[in-house]
This record gives C-alpha cells, sequence and structure tokens, in this order.
C-alpha cells in the first residue's frame, strides 16, 4: 500500500515541472514559435527562487524572482528573435548556453560557492493539506498534501486549454503559427501574439523552476533542470501541443522517474535508473513515429 | 566574402563590448580583465600552445555539428559522442599495450569507432522507425553520461582513486609533444583539412551539402538521400568521438568524471558561430579556446571569476548570429539604394 502512494507521489513530482513548462511550451507552439529555451528559463527560474527565497526569508517572493528570472530570457528571446529576427533555434541554444553561464556565474558571485548552494535560511513552498479528503485511505494520501506547485499545475492544464481552444486570444495565437500572413492581414499583429506566449511562457517556466528548487527539493545545483526541457519539448511534440495530452504525457515521464528511484531502493545503481526517463522519451518517440507512419500509409 | 568578415568581426566587438558593460556592472575593470585574458592565452608560446591544445576538442564537435547542419541531419548528439569516442579509446589504452607506432592509430580509431556507434545508432532509429534524430541525440547524450558515469564508478574505477575515474591508459597511448606542442593539435589540423576536402571538392560532399540544401532536389537529382543521412551521421560522430579520445589521449591519459561536460555544448555553439563554415569553425573554435584558457589566468590576477566566459560565449553567439542577419539586411538595403541611384542619373 506505502508502495504504490509512494510510487503516485513520486510520479505527480516527477511530473509536475514537465508539465509546466511544456504548458508553456505549448503557447509558443501554437504561436509558430520554434521554442527551445524551456531549458534555460527553468535554470534561471531555478536559481532566482532559491535567491529571492534566500534574500527574502519568503517562498513567495522566491516565486516571484522565479517569474523574474524566467521572464529575463523571454525578453531577450524577444528582442532577438522577434525584434532583430535571428534564427529561433540558434536563440533557444544560445539563451540556453546563457542560462547555465550565468546561474553557475552568479552561484559564485552570489553564494560564494561551486556546484551546489543549499542554506537553512531558505523558505521552501509550502505542501496544502486539505482536510476532510486528507482522511480518506489511500486517496487522502496522494490528492492531499502535495506541494502547492502541483495544485497550479492542474490548474494551469485547464487554463491552457480553455486559453487555447475557448478564448479569442487562443483563436489569434493559432492563427499565428497556423497563417501567420492571414492573421496580419485581418488586423492582428502576429508578432505580437508572439512576444504575448513567450511570456505566457516565461510565467509557466518561471514556475517549473520554483517547483525544482523550492518544492522538490530546497537548494540550487548547477544545470539542476538536466534536461526537463528537452523532454518538455518533446511531450509537446507527441501530443501536437494539446494540453491535457501534454498532461498525460507529463504523468508516464513522471511515472519513470519515480520507478527509477524505486528501482534503486532495489539495488540497481542510480546511474540506470537515471537514464529510465530519457529511455522512456525515446520509446514514446518511437510510438508516436510508428503511428505518424502508418497515418501516411492510409492517406496514400 | 569582405561582408562575413565585416560582420563577423563587427559581431565580436558588440560582444566584447556587452562583455565589458556586465564587468563595469559588476565593478570589475574591462581592459584589465581583456589584458589579462589575451596575455594567458595568446602571449608567448606556452599559453599559445595551451589554447591550441584545449582548442582540439572544441574544433572537432564543432566541425562534427558544422558538417551535420549544413547537410540537413540535426545531430546535436556531440556530447554523448565524444563521450562514447573517449571511453572506446580509454578501454583500449587500458587492456592493449602496443608500440606507440601502432597504439596511437590503434586508440584514434577506437575513439572513431565510439563517437560513429553512438550516432550511428542515433541514424539507424531514425531510418528504421522514422523518430527524429534532433529528439534521439538529446536523449542519448543523457543516456551516454549516465552510461560512462556508470563505466567509471564501477568495472572500470581505478580503486586507488578518491573519485570515480579510470586507471591511466598505457604510456604508449600518450599523444606525445612535438616540440611545444602537443601532437593531438596536428591530428586536429589534419582531421580539418581531410573534411574540407570531403565536404567542398568530393562528390559525396557535394551531394550532402545540396541535400542540406534542399533534399527534394537531391533526391529527384539521383542521390541516395537516405544514405548520405546516415554517411553524414557516421562522419560526424566520428569527429565527436575523435574529439573524446584525444582529449583523453592529450591530456589526463584517464577518463576522469565530468569529462564530456566542459565540451557539451561548445561545438554546436561553435558552428552556429562559423554559421557551418569549415574553416570558420577552426577559426571560431580557437577563439573560443583562447577564451577558455585565457579566463583561467585572468581569475588568477584580477579576482574576476571564471565563469564569466561563459557568459561571454553565450553573449557571443546571441551577438554574432544577430549582427549576422542584421548586417545582411542592412548590406542589401545599401545596395539597393546605390542601384536605386545609378538608375536614377
Amino acid at each position: 500500500m506505502n508502495i504504490i502512494v509512494g510510487l503516485i507521489t513520486g510520479m505527480i513530482a516527477g511530473a509536475t515541472p514537465i508539465l509546466l513548462a511544456a504548458l508553456g511550451g505549448t503557447l509558443t507552439f501554437y504561436a509558430g514559435i520554434f521554442n527551445i529555451a524551456m531549458e534555460g528559463m527553468m535554470l534561471m527560474a531555478a536559481f532566482f527562487a532559491v535567491l529571492g527565497s534566500f534574500l527574502f526569508h519568503s517562498w513567495l517572493v522566491g516565486l516571484l524572482f522565479a517569474v523574474a528570472g524566467a521572464m529575463i530570457l523571454a525578453l531577450i528571446f524577444i528582442f532577438f528573435s522577434v525584434t532583430l529576427n535571428t534564427d529561433e533555434f540558434v536563440t533557444g541554444i544560445a539563451l540556453n548556453l546563457f542560462a547555465l553561464g550565468s546561474t553557475t556565474y552568479l552561484l559564485r558571485q552570489i553564494f560564494k560557492v561551486k556546484g551546489v548552494f543549499t542554506s537553512k535560511l531558505i523558505d521552501s513552498i509550502p505542501n496544502i493539506h486539505i482536510p476532510l479528503i486528507e482522511k480518506i485511505p489511500l486517496l487522502g494520501p496522494v490528492v492531499s498534501g502535495r506541494n502547492l506547485i502541483v495544485y497550479l499545475a492542474v490548474i494551469a492544464t485547464i487554463f491552457c486549454y480553455y486559453l487555447v481552444f475557448k478564448t479569442r486570444f487562443g483563436l489569434r495565437l493559432r492563427a499565428a503559427g497556423y497563417n501567420s500572413n492571414s492573421l496580419d492581414s485581418s488586423g492582428v499583429r502576429t508578432s505580437r501574439m508572439q512576444i504575448q506566449s513567450l511570456l505566457l511562457c516565461a510565467v509557466f517556466c518561471g514556475l517549473a523552476g520554483a517547483f525544482l528548487s523550492l518544492g522538490y527539493v530546497t537548494l540550487f545545483a548547477e544545470n539542476m533542470t538536466a534536461g526537463r526541457g528537452w523532454i518538455s519539448l518533446a511531450a509537446i511534440i507527441l501530443v501536437d501541443g494539446h494540453p491535457y495530452g501534454i498532461a498525460l504525457i507529463s504523468l508516464l515521464f513522471g511515472f519513470f522517474d519515480g520507478l527509477g528511484l524505486f528501482l534503486q531502493s532495489y539495488g540497481v545503481s542510480s546511474q540506470f535508473t537515471s537514464m529510465v526517463p530519457y529511455i522512456a522519451t525515446l520509446g514514446a518517440l518511437y510510438v508516436y513515429a510508428r503511428r505518424n507512419r502508418e497515418r501516411e500509409r492510409k492517406a496514400l | 566574402m569582405t561582408r562575413r568578415i565585416l560582420s563577423g568581426v563587427l559581431g565580436v566587438v558588440i560582444a566584447f563590448v556587452v562583455g565589458a558593460i556586465i564587468m563595469l556592472l559588476e565593478g570589475y575593470e574591462p581592459l584589465a580583465t581583456y589584458g589579462a585574458l589575451a596575455q594567458f592565452s595568446l602571449g608567448g608560446i606556452g599559453p599559445l600552445t595551451t589554447t591550441l591544445k584545449n582548442s582540439v576538442p572544441l574544433v572537432l564537435t564543432g566541425l562534427s555539428a558544422a558538417i551535420a547542419f549544413a547537410s540537413g541531419p540535426v545531430n546535436l548528439g556531440q556530447p554523448g559522442q565524444l563521450v562514447f569516442g573517449a571511453l572506446a579509446a580509454t578501454l583500449g589504452g587500458l587492456y592493449i599495450s602496443l608500440p606507440p607506432v601502432l597504439e596511437i592509430p590503434l586508440l584514434l580509431l577506437l575513439a572513431i569507432a565510439g563517437g560513429a556507434l553512438w550516432s550511428g545508432l542515433a541514424g539507424l532509429l531514425k531510418q528504421a522507425f522514422g523518430m527524429s534524430e534532433f529528439i534521439v541525440t538529446l536523449m542519448l547524450n543523457m543516456i551516454a553520461d549516465f552510461f560512462t558515469a556508470w563505466a567509471i564508478a564501477y568495472p572500470f574505477m581505478d580503486r586507488k582513486a578518491f573519485s570515480p575515474m579510470t586507471p591511466p591508459i598505457a604510456q604508449s597511448g600518450w599523444m606525445p609533444d612535438i616540440g611545444p606542442l602537443n601532437a593531438s593539435v596536428l591530428i586536429m589540423l589534419v582531421s580539418v583539412v581531410v573534411m574540407w576536402f570531403v565536404f567542398q571538392r568530393w562528390r559525396a560532399g557535394y551531394e550532402w551539402r545540396i541535400t542540406g540544401q534542399n533534399s527534394l532536389f537531391a533526391r529527384l537529382g539521383g542521390c541516395d538521400v537516405r544514405g548520405n543521412f546516415m554517411a553524414v551521421m557516421l562522419v560526424t560522430g566520428a569527429l565527436a568521438g575523435l574529439a573524446g579520445g584525444l582529449v583523453v589521449m592529450g591530456g589526463p591519459h584517464r577518463f576522469l568524471k565530468g569529462l564530456g561536460a566542459n565540451y557539451a555544448w561548445d561545438g554546436i555553439m561553435i558552428a552556429i558561430m562559423a554559421n557551418n563554415g569549415l574553416v570558420e569553425t577552426l577559426i571560431y573554435g580557437v577563439f573560443v579556446a583562447a577564451i577558455q584558457t585565457g579566463a583561467l589566468g585572468m581569475e588568477l590576477i584580477t579576482n574576476v571569476p571564471s565563469e564569466i566566459a561563459q557568459v561571454l560565449q553565450a553573449v557571443l553567439v546571441l551577438v554574432i548570429v544577430a549582427t549576422r542577419e542584421y548586417a545582411s539586411v542592412v548590406f542589401d538595403r545599401l545596395a539597393a539604394r546605390r542601384q536605386a541611384r545609378e538608375r536614377a542619373t
């Protein structure tokens, strides 16, 4: 019983950052931007979350700092890719490097450490206990007592779906990606939609980063995102950007993430258990590629 | 041509100005810092040869990325291919001991094979199942990272060491110094020349380039697009693997923990700065190596942390690329204006 609850809570914790980053990325995906900067945005956010929380001893300030940190990258992205028309792929790669370099630099500069920074003064984001539901066996310990960001991620998924498919903003957003010329000629600037989608993406990646450094653990480590931004990109591609599909895929990755930790307690060495989510991504990609091929064959 | 040089130089200058502004904001003296940077990377024979030696993995992974991007395949797997090449060369050096004349070529071949194996796997997944090499190579990077970390922590670990690493490889496999210069630099230069010939003068290279520019045209023209894809994946993986082998054979002579992390994305970045040109990759590779090498010395005398090199690098990429693309717009506009004026008179 405890094992099942442990696996499920591990799955939720592993899925949350990927889900949030992928939701942010999918907004830019619909707007027709090839955005691969989620990794960098998350990393920046994770660092600034720790910085804000450390300086003001408040997780709320940490959260705001996190969003601001991701926003810095989004603004640079906008400046280069939308204003100067630099290639999006190049901009994304450079920004990921910039995030890695500057967080490593700032870690050394502000906290005077290399590698990992942790402190008792960092206030982590609280877990939320829901009264009544908490008491239900099996369901209670899973639904209640999760980190605040986890609940935010659930709300964000529904919000994203509603935003993209049910609002005027979402219609314009999809039009920007689908046919930017017709959007422009109908009097809505495509670049404006793209800018807004990038800023929203930064908010989501900010939450994802804050969860990593103030929820999942309470510390900042160099390159602590460890490819989660890339996995979130894979998740977007696998379900063509649909928010509910992303949630499902994220949970799947979360499951394998948790499974890795679980196997570790059975004596499998940590290097192999850490590979599990990446191998799972390859597996998901295989399924996707096969489905695509079959669809093509049917179309012929 | 002059345009390209002009926009490149302009980009570097702007990037350094941006770097200087960052340093000023942090309360450092930019001129003294840049002076120290240049002094420790280019000032004299010693620093210069160190810079060249450090440029080996950067140039080779850059070459790998440049050839891949210019030929179509989005091979982002250089980090993984590098560590696999390094691991293959290390294992060869641990268990095989031959005279240097045989040992060195053998280890280099092993490194090439190790890199090609890992990129070939990505190529195979694409060919057989249509899985996008873009994500596959990224995931394989992570897997390679953990796999080599396991290999040096368990089966091939040096029992006498305190952190995960292999024992040193056979001394006959060490890259010799020719005068002050390490022989790995020569291997790098030879690789650049060979790849330039293959890419610019041979039929295979022509087919790769055409496929990269317009794969439909290449296919209608009779190129074996699928075969070429695999060939490019194997060649670019081999180059990254060679880089890994040379890092081990020229430097620590063993597989240390975190060996690949230092070069992880540098090759891709250099290829982007070079706009996938092979000669430009060599130039930018040495340039980035100079910044990285100088940064360590700079830290000693100016108190500026060497990590600023990483920030500077990222600024360089962004500014160089943006300058190049923006400059071409400006140049075109100037040319159009000149033409218009000529027509008017």
